[in-house]
């Protein structure tokens, strides 16, 4: 009965066929089990003799009674369909949610949300006035284009510092390193990958921040010219001050060291397996170390660095704490040099919303909602992007579905 | 696909250098650059690689000991024995490829064009590339057909930026692959068979103009049909390159090379002419791997 049950599970038929079956069972056999015709396409089981064999579902082998439906084989199947969907039905649903609150948020900022630089929740003691059947307290005037810009600008700072670093320190890892040393290594970017972010956030802004401030971006800032791009390194206000530690820079390269982990743990993974005789063939070509690694090894794994500094651009662009203690938190305005004060959307909503529930309209809550969805489109879209490189550079050298 | 071999050089050497030329070996008409970087080899008919009592081995264990063998300009070598016995090892220490490997070890003298290959004199990255290698398996870089060919050629800026896809084309047709790539060129190698992705791997070798080949077990990958254009191949460049062939395939040995040395056991038996070593091979060793009772 066994053996049965698994030839017919496994020549499972196209629903079609399944129906046609059933309605040939049903005219030819009478005592089959109810189940079997109710069941769907699993519920075919019981080939009648009279159907030519092969075209029939289970074709050939031999009828049985179909198992009852609460039976583990019959079971399993459509209940892990239905888990497989779970992830998708929970994006749904957060997402609805998500629109259901921005609601009345999107409606009140219009598309001025996106460029707008202004953050203002109206006063806490202003009377509710009602625009365009918006409830809100008079005066409350919201822009969310300086969290979206220091949103990109710290991920991209972050991204910049840590790709070339994490490449590196994977390439010397699995190339230079005695083995002993080099699964040291492994075990500390590991730890470093495993530290709260709450922990590099007060790292930042106790240690790394004034230490930046003060001893590398002073000097820094002092001497860069003003002129375009560069001026963008040069210290704001008349004593070209580099800020007090909390801004742009410090955001970036606390990220910087958050997503260096990802990234050279997944660039060191792949590094180990591009295949020797490849790097042996530049080798014996006559070619340097770093001329085979940048011919050989690099382009093999570059689909998967991709892939990996996407998902290091994905930490970074919702990491939500330790830019909320290191931003400088000026959801106002844009940052006008490297040093400035900055915040970012998963910021803001953190250290936001508890003042946003003391507004009695309710659309500073909506309004944290409508920047929860912002994120999660730039995040999605981050993702696309990636997906996009990812195909498109591994379609042009590398071997198809290896490497990868 | 093997009749454009060469054919342009061919047409080069029938020209105003002719007669010059008639002085020099077939070789050298046969590839005219290679001959100008290393005259003094291909002129004299001085061996242009020596072993003279190499050992090899890993750690504390000896690999091969007290090998002795010549290889002269133009002539194709095949190192026969069965696995394990160190073949591949001594094959890789003549271009030094065997440096990084942990614990190896090499006594004895190896000298390429009269100089010992791990002197100070020697630049390992010059002797990689006047003695190349093609492998067991092809493997070919992660970059376009076009750009895998001049890979060497770009690391030992041996061509102007402009001229590399002329040469690409050149080494192409040499190994008889040109007709079904040109018009893919820019694709990715990872599409072609294993034959044409191996012959690519020989038109990479070959397009840096090495003075040796080392070629270990080269059609042991492949299927007979590509296997006899290789060895076609081969035996068109033999006289204008030197090779050294480690083969598991006695009948190749036979068809292809001109000497032939049998290693077995940690040491090199016997080497001689091919035909003498098969039909009349002085060490019982020989003659029982020669008729297939041991190996």
């Amino acid at each position: 009965m066994t053996a049965d049950d698994r030839t017919t599970m496994v020549a499972e038929p196209p629903l079609v066929a399944g129906d046609e079956a059933q309605r040939a069972d049903a005219r030819q056999t009478s005592d089959i089990p109810p189940q079997a015709q109710t069941g769907g396409p699993t519920g075919a089981g019981t080939a009648p003799p009279a159907q030519p064999g092969g075209s029939g579902p289970g074709g050939g082998s031999p009828s049985g009674p179909a198992s009852p439906w609460w039976r583990a084989e019959r079971l399993m199947p459509r209940a892990l369909r239905g888990v497989a969907f779970l992830p998708l039905v929970a994006l749904v649903l957060i997402l609805a949610a998500l629109v259901w609150k921005a609601m009345p948020a999107i409606r009140y900022n219009g598309f001025g949300f996106f460029t707008r630089s202004v953050w203002n929740l109206g006063g806490s003691y202003s009377p509710i006035v009602t625009t365009n059947g918006i409830r809100h307290p008079q005066g409350a005037t919201y822009g969310a284009l300086p969290l979206i810009v220091g949103t990109l600008q710290s991920s991209v700072i972050a991204l910049v510092l840590a790709v070339p670093i994490g490449i590196g320190t994977a390439l010397i890892v699995v190339e230079k390193l005695p083995a002993r040393l080099s699964s040291g290594v492994g075990f500390f970017l590991e730890v470093l990958a495993g530290i709260p972010s709450v922990v590099y956030g007060l790292w930042g802004a106790l240690t790394l921040g004034p230490f930046l401030a003060h001893d590398i971006a002073q000097p820094i800032a002092n001497v860069m010219p003003n002129v375009p791009v560069l001026n963008f390194f040069r210290g704001e206000g008349p004593n070209n001050s580099a800020g007090n530690g909390n801004g742009l820079l410090v955001s970036g390269v606390v990220l910087a060291i958050m997503i260096l982990p990802i990234i050279a743990a997944t660039t060191r993974d792949l590094l180990r397996q591009v295949p020797r005789p490849t790097v042996e063939g530049a080798v014996a070509l006559g070619m340097t170390d770093a001329e085979a690694v940048r011919a050989v090894t690099l382009p093999w794994v570059r689909a998967g660095v991709i892939g990996a500094s996407v998902l290091g651009l994905g930490r970074a662009l919702g990491e939500t704490i330790a830019l909320a203690m290191v931003s400088g938190g000026s959801p106002g305005h844009i940052a006008t040099s490297l040093y400035g004060a900055m915040t970012t959307i998963a910021a803001t909503i953190v250290t936001q919303l508890d003042s946003a529930f003391n507004d009695v309209s309710g659309l500073a809550v909506s309004v944290m909602a409508e920047l929860g969805l912002v994120l999660l489109v730039i995040t999605v879209l981050a993702n696309a992007g990636a997906r996009w490189l990812v195909r498109r550079v591994s379609t042009t050298a590398l071997p198809v579905g290896r490497g990868v | 696909m093997v009749a454009d071999i060469g054919s342009p050089e061919a047409h080069d050497g029938s020209g105003t250098f002719g007669s010059v030329m008639a002085h020099d070996t077939a070789g050298a008409v046969a590839r005219p650059a290679a001959a100008t970087t290393s005259s003094s080899v291909a002129l004299l008919d001085h061996p242009v690689l020596v072993a003279r009592d190499v050992s090899v081995g890993f750690g504390a264990k000896t690999v091969l000991a007290g090998v002795d063998l010549e290889f002269t300009p133009g002539t194709i070598t095949a190192l026969i024995g069965p696995t394990g016995c160190g073949k591949s090892t001594f094959l890789r220490s003549l271009n030094r490829m065997n440096d990084k490997v942990r614990g190896y070890w090499r006594t004895g003298a190896i000298e390429f064009d009269g100089e010992e290959i791990s002197s100070h004199q020697m630049d390992p990255l010059v002797l990689r590339r006047r003695v190349g290698m093609v492998f067991q398996r092809p493997n070919p870089f992660p970059m376009s057909i076009g750009d895998n060919v001049v890979a060497g050629v770009k690391a030992h800026r041996l061509s102007p930026r402009r001229e590399l896809p002329a040469v690409a084309e050149r080494f192409l047709r040499e190994v008889g692959l040109w007709s079904a790539v040109s018009d893919r060129l820019s694709d990715s190698p990872f599409r072609l068979s294993g034959g044409q992705q191996q012959l690519l791997c020989l038109a990479r070798a070959l397009a840096v103009e090495p003075d040796v080949l080392l070629l270990d077990e080269p059609t042991s990958s492949l299927d007979p049909v590509t296997t006899d254009m290789v060895e076609d191949l081969l035996r068109q460049l033999a006289p204008g390159l030197t090779m050294v062939i480690v083969t598991h395939n006695l009948a190749q040995a036979k068809r292809l090379a001109g000497t032939t040395a049998f290693l077995y056991n940690g040491r090199l038996v016997e080497t001689g002419e091919t035909e003498r070593m098969f039909e009349a091979p002085n060490e019982p060793e020989t003659v029982s791997y020669v008729s297939g009772r041991i190996g």
